[in-house]
């Protein structure tokens, strides 16, 4: 790998490989996975939404870490804020309709991805990490010491929502909430697809190459960031929104440094800078964390660090970016 | 004015503990340029060796942190040589990712070997006792972290600035090629300053143990503190951490004392407003 | 197709035919992560009772199914909980650690036809979501009001408190300081400190300054009790004759070998002692000792889960083993035993325990190790933080 480019590991997964009609065959194999996966596991479908929910936080951590270029340890704050959001909003103030508690979610992620954005766009490698760790930090005070509003560590509950288009009931067995989550993601991804290949999203892949250059061509940098920010924003929004739905509490988890660290990782695993190794990476890392904790709760965390190690020696570019370079090395022979 | 002294000394001993730690780690990420999020978890593998030989070997306490220092480095080479050779010049990420990799791996091996409760280290009785400053008492052990911060400041300055490794160091950070091509044996540099900045992490757990209590969470409980010393002070600068520690102490320690209740607010706005103002962090190389 | 389905899965859950059976237990708790060990005491009570007890309830076998869940994480303990009951069919939950996930539980209880018996999560509210909900182990009020009781008792005045600023510390500060206060105290100051707090000493120099006979200090248990105790000899506020008050949690048998002289001396108010002086309790600890491997490790959430899997057996016994939750909540009501920590009931009406708090002091024994003495008993305590909710 090219040693002199900081942030070189995203630009392997090239994008220009694919054409617009693989974005319908992309849609359609997270529907036919989603299938799969409903008829595999039937009875985890709790765990798959709560996949589902994670998987946009990663998508929005992707959007501005793999996109962009911009290192963050911090975007649960983005997730946390949609979830609280849409949380407060059920609780609160009685919007119980899930598309309106989603839309809640997705306003109050952009909101904490701009002040996000603000902060942490400031600052630059270490530095910006450190900026993303600390604005997760506060996130999480504040709703702590709100707690008359968000239950502080005691969670956020009350939160009913009501049945789906009035029909679709959230009950036991998840079904309402797993449908939703898929519709949700396939949406979201949608419109990422559209968005990484306009020239927006081009200008964002120019600012992570050199944003010097792009700024000498007449772009404003920090404006075109900022707003990558919030959109990360309303993806993560809605991915807490979701995990509001369909948990029914909101904790402080959700604003957390560890929950910010484990979607930069899932992000990592599966390839930086491609919308499907974010999902590729939260899928694996989930389902992996679910089977190990199960087998075996005690060493799991060995097994997991022995994971990302062996990922950095033989996929450094990520689990997706790997096959894509082995496919594309096959092919040009 | 009682108070007003009174924090000080406690902002200072809080500080001073934070920068034996933390400086091993401002050499990695500024020498090195290795974002080592398991720096920690070095820490913390020396608390538990110094706790096992003087708590369970019964051996002086001295002789405990040397072992214990020793150890660790002797724990830390073969994780150096095999895995961290692979990730000098990478990219960030995949820095994050290993070094997170190999935390979690230790956190899982000290729970399993050690067990999940928290460990001490006897102190000698030199150490164990109150001091009688005549305004306050404060705790012998935090004058003894006040002094081997100073003391590890001093040695560092000295190994960097005035001694031949430190001119073959800074030549290999400066430009590896260039260095190697003049005769330095970089890999062997590389590996020497690796040894050293996982000594002083395992002094500072061993030091701090009085304040970050030694179980198998350490590594991931105060990975962030380090983080944000480092980057507040500039990586890879020795003033500049020790600036760091002292304004962050005082910073905290005021803050707790003030107001304790938005102390955590308090804290990272201080560091949000630094890191704004000085991005290469206070003493930073540009 | 659908609605075999929901027929399909509402038939296998409300089965339970008689005959010989295998009746599963779903237990959640923190089995790995930093706070591991409260897991491993779940485990070694409930390794204990069945023991003791055995593993069958008239003809059905029971089998515990354990799922881990290392920190405060609602979605998680709801996916977990869902996995049991659907996937497991089990007919009881049980454990929980966290106030959060055993929230994020409760609404699926009535569709599910599970009770759930909480081992440790210690906030007042919860047995209001839910009436299938029994908790076995204590809530921090009823751990708090006996040590506003003592500080009076004592003759002090003011008081200063310092806890963690998260549920439980607040719930701690309220119920000292609201008792404190119509007994005729005074709180000099209520200070509340981030989780995260390491060093102790700006927040001891606060005590000293505040002009307080006596600190009220609550956190949880775990690594930073031993930072706080530490700082609270160091910075003289012992020598300066300032009381220590706290509820059990900064004095747990786990961290004892670590406090070691340090909590010497220390008065803590708590519903469990592992050296509570009673047969049941000696019997307890000889079988728990021997499930967790390293007998300084066993502490108070293994009584929760003893005490709480005897109340499981009785709902199994009650229902013949057949599922239903209903009958097997209100069979338990009003029940009463010798617990290992004393005589205990649970209440009718908030189907939470009634028990005996005790004040205690940490003492060393012959052989060198450190235990929480029983120095004075307040019987029969309800859980004060119900009624002080309504």
């Amino acid at each position: 790998m090219d040693a002199d480019h900081p942030a070189s590991l995203a630009g392997q997964v090239a994008r220009p490989r694919f054409s617009a009609s693989a974005d319908w065959i992309g849609l359609a194999a997270i529907l036919a996975a989603a299938i799969i996966f409903y008829l595999l596991f039937p009875n985890n479908l709790a765990l798959l939404t709560r996949v589902i929910g994670i998987v946009m936080l990663v998508l929005s951590v992707d959007l501005v870490t793999g996109f962009c270029g911009v290192a963050t340890l911090g975007h649960a704050a983005l997730f946390g804020a949609g979830a609280y959001a849409a949380g407060i909003a059920a609780a609160h103030f009685g919007i119980t309709d899930p598309i309106a508690m989603i839309a809640a979610g997705a306003a109050g992620g952009a909101v904490a991805g701009l002040i996000s954005g603000l902060v942490v766009l400031r600052g630059h490698g270490l530095g910006q990490l450190v900026l993303s760790i600390a604005i997760v930090n506060l996130f999480h005070e504040a709703a702590n010491k709100a707690a008359s509003w968000t239950g502080g560590s005691d969670g956020l509950t009350d939160i009913a929502p009501s049945p789906l288009f009035g029909v679709f009931a959230f009950d036991l067995w998840g079904r309402t909430a797993y449908g939703l989550g898929i519709a949700l993601l396939v949406i979201v991804f949608f419109l990422l697809q559209r968005l990484s290949r306009s020239p927006f999203g081009m200008l964002c892949r120019g600012i992570r190459q050199d944003p010097i250059r792009v700024a000498a061509m007449g772009a404003s940098v920090r404006k075109t960031l900022l707003k990558m920010y919030i959109i990360s924003g309303l993806v993560a929004g809605v991915g807490g929104g979701l995990n509001a739905i369909s948990t029914q509490v909101v904790g402080l988890d959700s604003l957390s440094f560890t929950l910010s660290a484990q979607a930069l990782v899932m992000l990592v695993i599966g390839g930086t800078g491609s919308l499907y190794g974010a999902i590729i990476g939260t899928v694996v890392f989930m389902l992996f964390e679910d089977f190990v904790s199960a087998a075996n709760p005690f060493h799991w965390l060995t097994i997991m660090g022995a994971l990302l190690v062996g990922v950095v020696l033989f996929a450094p570019r990520g689990i997706f970016g790997t096959a894509a370079h082995l496919f594309d090395q096959w092919r040009r022979r | 004015m009682q108070s007003v002294l009174s924090i000080a000394v406690d902002a200072l001993a809080y500080g001073m503990v934070l920068f034996v730690i933390s400086i091993g780690l401002s050499m990695t990420m500024g020498l090195m340029r290795v974002v080592n999020l398991a720096h920690g978890a070095f820490a913390m593998v020396g608390g538990y060796l110094a706790s096992y030989a003087v708590r369970d070997l019964g051996l002086g306490y001295v002789a405990g942190v040397v072992l214990a220092v020793a150890g660790t480095v002797v724990i830390a080479a073969p994780i150096e040589r095999l895995l961290y050779r692979r990730i000098y010049n990478k990219p960030e990420l995949i820095q994050v990712l290993m070094t997170i990799g190999i935390t979690f791996c230790v956190i899982g091996i000290a729970n399993y070997l050690f067990g999940p409760t928290l460990k001490t280290i006897p102190l000698p009785a030199m150490l164990s006792g109150p001091v009688d400053l005549g305004f306050r008492s404060i705790a012998a052990h935090k004058l003894f972290a006040i002094l081997c911060g100073l003391a590890v400041a001093a040695a560092l300055w000295y190994l960097v600035e005035r001694t031949p490794f430190g001119v073959k160091l800074r030549a290999s950070v400066d430009n590896t090629p260039m260095a190697a091509a003049l005769g330095v044996r970089t890999k062997y540099v590389y590996a020497a300053s690796f040894a050293i900045s996982v000594g002083l992490a395992a002094f500072g757990g061993i030091v701090g143990a009085e304040l970050l209590p030694i179980e198998p969470y350490y590594a991931l409980r105060y990975m962030v503190t380090f983080l944000v010393v480092v980057s507040v002070g500039g990586a890879g600068s020795i003033g500049g951490a020790l600036l760091a520690c002292l304004v962050l102490g005082a910073i905290d320690t005021t803050g707790r004392y003030l107001v304790p209740e938005y102390g955590e607010f308090f804290f990272y706005l201080a560091v949000i407003a630094i890191v704004c103002a000085f991005p290469r962090g206070l003493l930073g190389k540009a | 197709m659908k609605r075999m389905l929901l027929a399909a899965v509402a038939a296998i859950a409300l089965s339970g035919t008689a005959g010989a059976e295998t009746i599963k237990v779903g237990v959640v708790g923190p089995f790995s992560g930093p706070f591991a060990i409260q897991g491993k005491n779940f485990k070694a009570g409930i390794d204990a009772w069945m023991a003791l007890n055995g593993a069958k309830v008239g003809d059905d076998d029971v089998e515990i199914v354990y799922r881990d869940l290392p920190a405060a994480n609602p979605a998680q303990a709801k996916a977990l909980a869902q996995d049991l009951v659907v996937k497991e069919s089990v007919q009881y939950l049980a454990g929980f650690y966290f106030t959060p996930d055993a929230m994020a539980v409760t609404p699926l209880l009535e569709q599910a036809n599970v009770p759930m018996v909480i081992m440790n999560a210690a906030t007042s509210a919860i047995v209001t979501k839910s009436p299938l909900v029994v908790r076995t182990s204590f809530t921090l009020w009823q751990t708090s009001v006996p040590m506003a009781k003592v500080a009076t008792a004592r003759g002090i005045k003011k008081v200063i408190t310092v806890v963690s600023d998260y549920g439980p510390g607040v719930d701690a500060e309220t119920a000292f300081s609201t008792t404190f206060k119509a007994d005729g105290g005074e709180i000099v100051e209520s200070v509340r400190m981030p989780l995260s707090t390491t060093d102790f000493s700006p927040i001891m120099q606060r005590v000293k300054d505040s002009g307080a006979e006596a600190v009220f200090a609550f956190l949880p248990s775990g690594p930073t009790t031993l930072g706080f105790l530490k700082s609270y000899n160091e910075n003289g506020l012992k020598g300066a004759g300032i009381q220590f008050l706290a509820p059990g949690d900064l004095t747990q048998e786990s961290d004892l070998p670590a406090l070691g002289d340090t909590a010497l001396g220390v008065t803590t108010t708590f519903h469990y002692s592992v050296a509570h002086d009673s047969p049941e309790n000696k019997k307890f600890v000889e079988a728990a000792r021997a499930a967790i491997g390293n007998p300084a490790e066993l502490s108070f959430p293994s009584v929760g889960a003893y005490d709480g899997m005897r109340v499981i057996y009785k709902m199994i016994e009650a229902t013949g083993g057949r599922q239903d939750a209903a009958k097997a909540v209100d069979a338990v009501k009003g029940m009463a035993w010798e617990s290992p920590r004393g005589p205990v009931s649970i209440d009718p009406e908030s189907r939470h325990l009634t028990q005996n708090i005790y004040l205690r002091e940490v003492a060393k024994a012959a052989d060198g190790t450190y235990y929480n003495k029983e120095i004075q008993t307040f019987a029969n305590m309800a859980d004060p933080g119900l009624a002080a909710a309504k």
